[in-house]
């Protein structure tokens, strides 16, 4: 293979491009994915008042605002040095478990599950939300409407605002819940559930009795040999809001086991020179490039690796459909990429049972959901599960609570140099001596969406589509083709 | 089947944007305009929000018409203004992989028996922006001088819309 020469041309912003180096024999060499990065953030943040940035944190993402705010809002309990109480913490990893499963159910019915329910070969036109809805029922419009509604009605009665909750303070959340308000959660959640339970045997029936597609998840064009990060709870099962961080290898193993505030100790970020966006890996093994192995410190954050990083979910349904991923797929770790989407649903159970048992948690409409800090502020790491994979806020400050720096590793920048892989070890099975087979576009945006990657944080401009562009290059980097096509 | 979410004969108007990303702002400040100038107005509400697709369409629900102003981007000079409709919003940096495009979210809402604004009823006001890409609490010069302008063309907007409507 010719060695790649990479120019500041080759640094390109853009949104959802592909770069697919071509070698001399006109096979896939490399791809870059450039995912588009919003500016400054630091900058923005330095100078202002610590308590304000779980409000201005939520901003930078317009996917996952309320990851980003109970992050940064565990990050201050860090920075003030404050435990909060026990109602606190329930009543946020309540209000958290709503987020994730309604977030993670619009990914599965909007932008993952047409690839399966409709059909990885269906025509682009077809493979949406509405070809779900043609292909299993008018029911299901209102099913997914509702669990979305039902999830943002919640987020705003607790968080006190529709967009943006305004609720995570150091040392708790700024407001309770009544018996009311709990019994309302209460139901909601009891619906959630049924609407979990309904799209596992929707994934059941339209996914697993099709032995086509039980291959083609399986199938090594979309498998990768890398280490899986996830949060767990004292048990090691999947925990969203709180817990130690656990990291096993590529033989399912663990590896690492450490709190969010070591981060640093575990994960660096490796700088491209073609790319803004950080490659973080796995500190204690190395950067070995783009590639898969024991030896290589390429980690997963993913739906998928949460579930390889546990030992089993902490709710009784989700656990049952845990046992039988780990079955039908082989036993652990389950690395094929495209799993993710069934570990997404399994995820979603596990949210809504534990949504479920914190709404009838008594202590949850306790009084006493806040204690005030009395600690000199200093600096304080944050973390959780964010569906697209562990969310880190660190925040350094001066004794008046004044920002001095800020650090954030978001969930898809996890999955930078994964996505890569994934993209190329597709468009490797589909592009040989400078030929395109017919439906790279399709079989690219299928591996990289299992990741539910999040694009160009919060910046959206008006309502329309997300492009996917792909362009060929020859290896001095000059544009053979040029392929695009609309996402969504 | 009677909808859960019946019509109200309402007017939705909805800025959308990031408060903290420089001209992606605008949205925001046209509609925190327009919330005070049709104060009392019981036929219009006034809102913002961040995100387009499912969770756009959601926010128009019960409503019968809805004007939605956000930045856009297609190359024309900074603090130009576009009129746009469901069928003609350009594919440009926009909404995200995690997301539907609005028109495909109302189709979806119509299907899930809820009740929304036809297409055409649906107006676009596009602000050509300048800067999307960086962290800050201001416009840019032309973005800020094209807010007024912004305000007037929706005023106008609603009045022709409602015009429309009557017998």
């Amino acid at each position: 293979m010719k060695r790649i020469s990479i120019d500041p041309i080759t640094r390109l912003e853009g949104h959802g491009k592909i770069d697919i180096f071509l070698d001399d024999q006109g096979d896939v060499a490399n791809c870059y994915l450039q995912i588009p990065e919003l500016r400054g953030f630091e900058k923005f943040c330095e100078g202002r008042q610590v308590e304000d940035l779980p409000n201005l944190t939520q901003r930078i993402c317009g996917v996952c605002p309320e990851a980003h705010h109970m992050a940064g809002t565990k990050a201050l309990d860090a920075v003030f040095r404050v435990d909060p109480p026990p109602a606190a913490k329930k009543l946020r990893e309540l209000l958290y478990s709503v987020f994730c499963a309604t977030d993670h159910t619009t990914h599965f019915y909007a932008l993952g599950g047409p690839d399966f329910v409709v059909g990885p070969t269906a025509p682009k036109a077809e493979r949406n939300i509405l070809g779900v809805i043609n292909k299993v029922g008018m029911e299901i419009a209102g099913k997914v409407l509702k669990m979305r509604r039902d999830g943002h009605a919640i987020i705003k009665m607790m968080g006190g605002r529709a967009i943006h909750p305004n609720w995570g303070v150091p040392g708790g959340v700024s407001r309770g819940i009544n018996e009311e308000q709990r019994k309302e959660i209460e139901q909601l959640g009891r619906d959630a559930i049924e609407f979990a339970k309904f799209s596992l045997q929707l994934f059941a029936d339209v996914v697993l009795k099709n032995t086509e597609y039980v291959e083609l998840i399986k199938s090594d064009a979309y498998t990768h040999q890398v280490y899986n990060m996830g949060t767990v709870d004292a048990n090691n099962h999947v925990n969203f809001y709180d817990g130690k961080i656990r990291v096993v290898g590529p033989d399912g193993k663990e590896r690492f086991k450490y709190d969010a505030k070591d981060y640093r100790d575990y994960v660096a970020e490796r700088v491209e020179p073609w790319s803004y966006l950080k490659f973080p890996y796995l500190k204690k093994v190395g950067w070995k490039g783009f590639v898969d192995g024991v030896e290589s410190g390429v980690y997963r954050a993913t739906p998928l690796s949460r579930l390889n990083a546990a030992d089993g979910m902490a709710t009784p349904l989700a656990n049952a459909e845990y046992q039988r991923f780990y079955d039908t797929l082989g036993g652990k770790p389950v690395q094929p990429t495209l799993a993710t989407h069934w570990a997404r649903l399994i995820e979603i159970l596990y949210a809504t049972e534990n949504w479920v048992r914190l709404a009838t948690d008594p202590e949850v409409t306790s009084k006493d959901y806040r204690v005030l800090p009395t600690e000199t502020p200093t600096e304080g790491v944050g973390c959780v599960e964010a569906p697209r994979g562990t969310l880190t806020h660190h925040y350094v400050t001066d004794e008046r609570g004044i920002v001095k720096k800020v650090n954030l590793i978001v969930g898809t920048t996890n999955n930078n140099a994964p996505i890569c892989m994934s993209v190329k070890k597709a468009a490797q099975g589909l592009i040989k001596k400078g030929k395109v087979t017919e439906g790279l576009l399709n079989m690219v945006e299928m591996a990289f969406r299992a990741y539910d990657p999040c694009f160009g944080c919060a910046t959206h401009s008006l309502p329309g589509q997300m492009p996917l562009e792909v362009r060929l290059r020859d290896p001095q980097g000059n544009v053979l083709d040029r392929l695009t096509q609309y996402m969504g | 089947m009677p909808s859960k979410y019946p019509a109200t004969g309402k007017t939705l108007i909805i800025g959308l944007g990031n408060p903290i990303v420089a001209d992606d702002s605008v949205g925001l400040r046209v509609a925190a305009e327009l919330r005070s100038l049709l104060t009392g107005r019981p036929d219009v509400d006034v809102t913002e929000d961040y995100w387009g697709g499912l969770r756009l369409m959601e926010r128009m629900i019960g409503y019968d018409r809805a004007i939605v102003i956000d930045a856009i981007r297609t190359g024309a000079p900074p603090g130009t203004i576009h009129h746009l409709t469901t069928a003609s919003v350009p594919t440009q940096k926009s909404a995200s992989a995690h997301d539907v495009n609005l028109p495909t979210a109302l189709a979806f809402g119509r299907r899930a028996g809820v009740h929304l604004p036809a297409d055409e009823d649906v107006r676009l006001i596009g602000i050509e922006a300048d800067d999307l890409i960086n962290f800050s609490d201001e416009c840019t010069p032309a973005v800020t001088a094209a807010i007024p302008h912004a305000v007037q063309e929706v005023l106008q907007q609603l009045d022709s819309m409602l015009e429309g409507q009557k017998p």
